[in-house]
């Protein structure tokens, strides 16, 4: 019998714990309900690509056209799966 | 060329036909106020709406056929599911839900062409309301900047209403919007949108509940419905019309059940209408491929930079202070001599007696010292207002975040925060943006501890009396004056720290905040937004000022001295003298004597009539700028039993004591207005007094044990 090859998991963490300059797909947000809703109508949603650009604690990440300022605390909020490393 | 339809359309109103009142709504950062300027020029009116501090915008245009329009300008939002007062207000606006605001006829809806997507989803909420809409795309160069094209006609045609390309920034576009607003008849939406499945029977339910037990009408009803679901926090504001107990209950009773099935009726609400959006934003714009790194995006790599960004706002910060406190100077003396040569006109026409007094020691004297500071605060709101229009203050706020959420606030008080630095008024009426009711409270509990402009006067005279020789090193005056700003700002932090832990403890801060890109400053906006604070800065000081001045001066007046006695002696006997009396046991272990005790009774008006009221105790003829004559009074002062009164701790002392005392009459009023209780700013009072109190006595005393 031919082995079975595992399906492809793209890597799933928080958006805070994507590196600087990498892009990822937001596949789910979790904790409080007020801010993903708030995240939602501000346009993070499941499946937008969002890509964290520099920031430490506060981060500062884009989305289509829209520059975001997102807190710690907010970005925690954000589960995405990894879509494009930092680049080099 | 032939116009398009909802522009040539005849206009067939009757001439009686009432003017319709619009409406504009948009998100924050889509140039939403630079089109209702565009639109209405100066014809504009900023009040209140009663009972909440939001600012009310009411503006009129003209039609082509010169007839006038009402534009309400409403306060910017990403969603009528409100999380802030302002936000609240546009929703209960809109809604109808105000009893002091009719529900506006129609509604223009201003949307970021570059952001097409998320713009959409406000204008998805409002079309649910079946009122005439006039969709406006603002920023369109920018969207063509960013590689878009969007199909203007084709959107128009989707969504069955008016839709106008605009460049409100360079008056692009206005004429046909004007045109389209003049139109008598505007079509309704052709917004098919079916809520989905999961929720649609309770939307049906809670709307038959608005219109039987809430008195509303069907079309409204169905909105309101769909917006109680996504209403999470349900900000209430005062002035709109409570929901019916019927109607919560159904609500809640939907909310239990989809909560114990595990449905997350917001999520699916939300995304069921960015799903719309999508839809209509592929037929819509076309994407003209990838483009490099934008100005912006070129900009932001320095200004947000860990490193860089600090020093580009350090950079900007000095400069803010350096330009408050030069080129306010030559205008600040300007209004300080003709207020003095009103006062004297004023005495050189009437005859001498209090009333005389009245209004020239009180009314003119008092709200002259208060309108000396205009000058500083219109340079700080054209500042605050050139950064803002910039899109540099949002990086400011990024930037300070990080920092500011070690004491539990988040960036976005920062602004509040630094306007206090020229006054706290402005600073304290910029905390509306705050999202998130504690934090906002505790912004405003502290921002008075920014050591403001009022006290530079006190810290001035003090340092002159501390440091009298004028050999004394530069350095040394500005360092000691530094060490009070430091104080204050520690102070402030401080105290922020201990209320999120404490009195209003809350959720860690969250902020999601959007930067928009950089822009050249629309200066028109920036006059006009600072020509406003202003007035609103007199209206509201000027009126306490004047009635504060007017007790204070009674309380200095009366009773009258025997006749021939000098000011001096006038003072000493007055109210104010007998109260600086009955103080002195109180403040005595600070080291200050009942004379102090009557600039800290006057200083409550406003801190810098402490150096004037300096001036009459110890009868000298001193000046804010020139404090040479009043330095050589204060050095001759003494106790009954000879001490030397202002040495060197006590000068000391006395500027600890300003740095966080609750000194401003003015600043107790518009807490009041701002948290709508007297609870607040009395704790306030409270606190920054006592604190002023505990640690003046600290260094008094331990100066004093150390052989001060």
């Amino acid at each position: 019998m031919p082995p079975t090859r595992e399906p492809f998991r793209p890597q799933r963490l928080r958006l805070t714990e994507l590196p600087n300059g990498a892009a990822g797909r937001v596949c789910e947000l979790v904790g409080q309900v007020e801010v993903c809703q708030r995240l939602r109508e501000m346009g993070v949603g499941e499946s937008i690509i969002i890509e964290r650009i520099s920031g430490q604690g506060t981060l500062l990440c884009q989305v289509s056209n829209t520059r975001l300022a997102l807190s710690e605390g907010a970005a925690q909020h954000i589960v995405v799966e990894l879509i494009r490393s930092a680049r080099p | 060329m032939a116009l398009p339809s909802h522009i040539a359309a005849p206009p067939t109103a009757s001439p009686a036909a009432r003017a319709p009142v619009y409406a504009l709504v948009g998100n924050p950062n889509c140039g939403k106020s630079t089109l209702f300027n565009a639109l209405t020029g100066l014809k504009q009116k900023v009040g209140n709406y009663p009972g909440v501090t939001v600012e009310k915008k009411v503006g009129t245009t003209y039609s082509q056929h010169g007839q006038p329009i009402t534009v309400i300008d409403l306060p910017g939002t990403y969603s009528l599911a409100a999380r802030s007062p302002d936000e609240a207000v546009t929703r209960d606006v809109l809604l109808g839900r105000r009893s002091d605001t009719a529900q506006p006829d129609r509604v223009l809806c201003i949307v970021d062409a570059a952001n097409l997507e998320r713009n959409l989803y406000l204008v998805h909420q409002i079309l649910d309301l079946g009122r005439p809409v006039i969709v406006v795309l603002n920023m369109m160069d920018l969207a063509v900047q960013a590689g878009l094209n969007i199909r203007v006609a084709r959107l128009e045609k989707e969504l069955g209403i008016p839709v106008i390309a605009c460049e409100a920034v360079n008056g692009k576009g206005l004429v046909e919007l004007r045109l389209a607003m003049s139109r008598p008849d505007l079509p309704l939406a052709r917004h098919a949108w079916g809520v989905p499945a999961p929720i649609a029977p309770a939307v049906s339910e809670i709307a038959a509940s608005l219109v039987e037990n809430d008195l509303k009408l069907p079309l409204i009803a169905r909105a309101e419905a769909l917006l109680l679901l996504t209403d999470q926090d349900s900000v209430r504001v005062s002035g709109s019309v409570p929901l019916s107990a019927r109607t919560t209950e159904i609500l809640q009773s939907w909310q239990k059940r989809w909560a114990a099935e595990g449905t997350d009726w917001a999520g699916i609400l939300v995304n069921s209408r960015y799903e719309a959006i999508g839809n209509l934003a592929t037929e819509v714009v076309l994407r003209a491929g990838t483009v490099g790194p934008t100005a912006s995006d070129k900009i932001d790599a320095v200004v947000t930079h860990p490193v860089w960004g600090w020093l580009v706002l350090g950079v900007v910060m000095t400069l803010l202070f350096v330009s408050i406190f030069t080129l306010a100077q030559a205008p600040m003396d300007w209004i300080g001599t003709h207020t003095a040569l009103l006062a004297d006109w004023v005495k050189g026409h009437m005859p001498a007696g209090d009333l005389r007094d009245l209004i020239t020691d009180g009314a003119i004297g008092g709200v002259g010292s208060i309108v000396t500071f205009l000058p500083q605060i219109m340079i700080l709101f054209f500042f605050i207002g050139l950064l803002e229009s910039t899109g540099y203050m949002a990086r400011a706020a990024f930037i300070m975040d990080r920092l500011m959420s070690r004491v539990g606030l988040n960036g976005k008080s920062f602004i509040p925060l630094l306007s206090s630095y020229a006054c706290a008024i402005p600073g304290i009426m910029a905390t509306r943006t705050i999202e998130d009711a504690k934090d906002r409270l505790v912004t405003i509990l502290v921002a008075p501890l920014m050591s403001c402009s009022a006290r530079l006067p006190v810290y001035l005279l003090m340092i002159a009396a501390l440091l009298p020789n004028d050999r004394v090193s530069l350095v040394a005056k500005v360092g000691i004056m530094l060490l009070m700003y430091t104080l204050g700002t520690a102070g402030a932090f401080g105290f922020a720290w201990l209320f999120k832990r404490t009195l209003l403890k809350g959720a860690p801060p969250l902020m999601i905040m959007e930067l928009p890109p950089y822009r050249l400053p629309g200066v028109r906006d920036v006059l006009l937004q600072m020509l406003e604070r202003a007035g609103i800065f007199l209206r509201r000081a000027g009126t306490v000022i004047l009635g504060i001045s007017i007790v204070l001066w009674f309380l200095a007046a009366y009773p009258k001295a025997p006749a021939g006695a000098t000011p001096t002696q006038q003072l000493a006997q007055s109210f104010a003298g007998r109260a600086g009396h009955a103080l002195e046991p109180v403040i005595k272990p600070l080291g200050f004597d009942w004379q102090i005790g009557i600039g800290l009774i006057s200083s409550f008006a406003a801190r810098e009539v402490f150096v004037s009221t300096m001036g009459v105790v110890f009868n000298a003829e001193s000046s804010e700028e020139n404090t040479a004559p009043l330095r050589d009074a204060l050095k001759a002062a003494r106790w009954p039993d000879g001490r030397v009164l202002f040495t060197p701790l006590v000068c000391l002392s006395l500027m600890i004591f300003y740095v966080f005392a609750m000194q401003c009459m003015s600043t107790i009023a518009v807490v009041r207005r701002e948290t709508n209780s007297w609870r607040w700013p009395l704790f306030q009072t409270l606190y920054m007094t006592g604190t002023a109190w505990i640690l003046t006595f600290i260094v008094y005393q331990t100066g004093r044990a150390l052989g001060f």
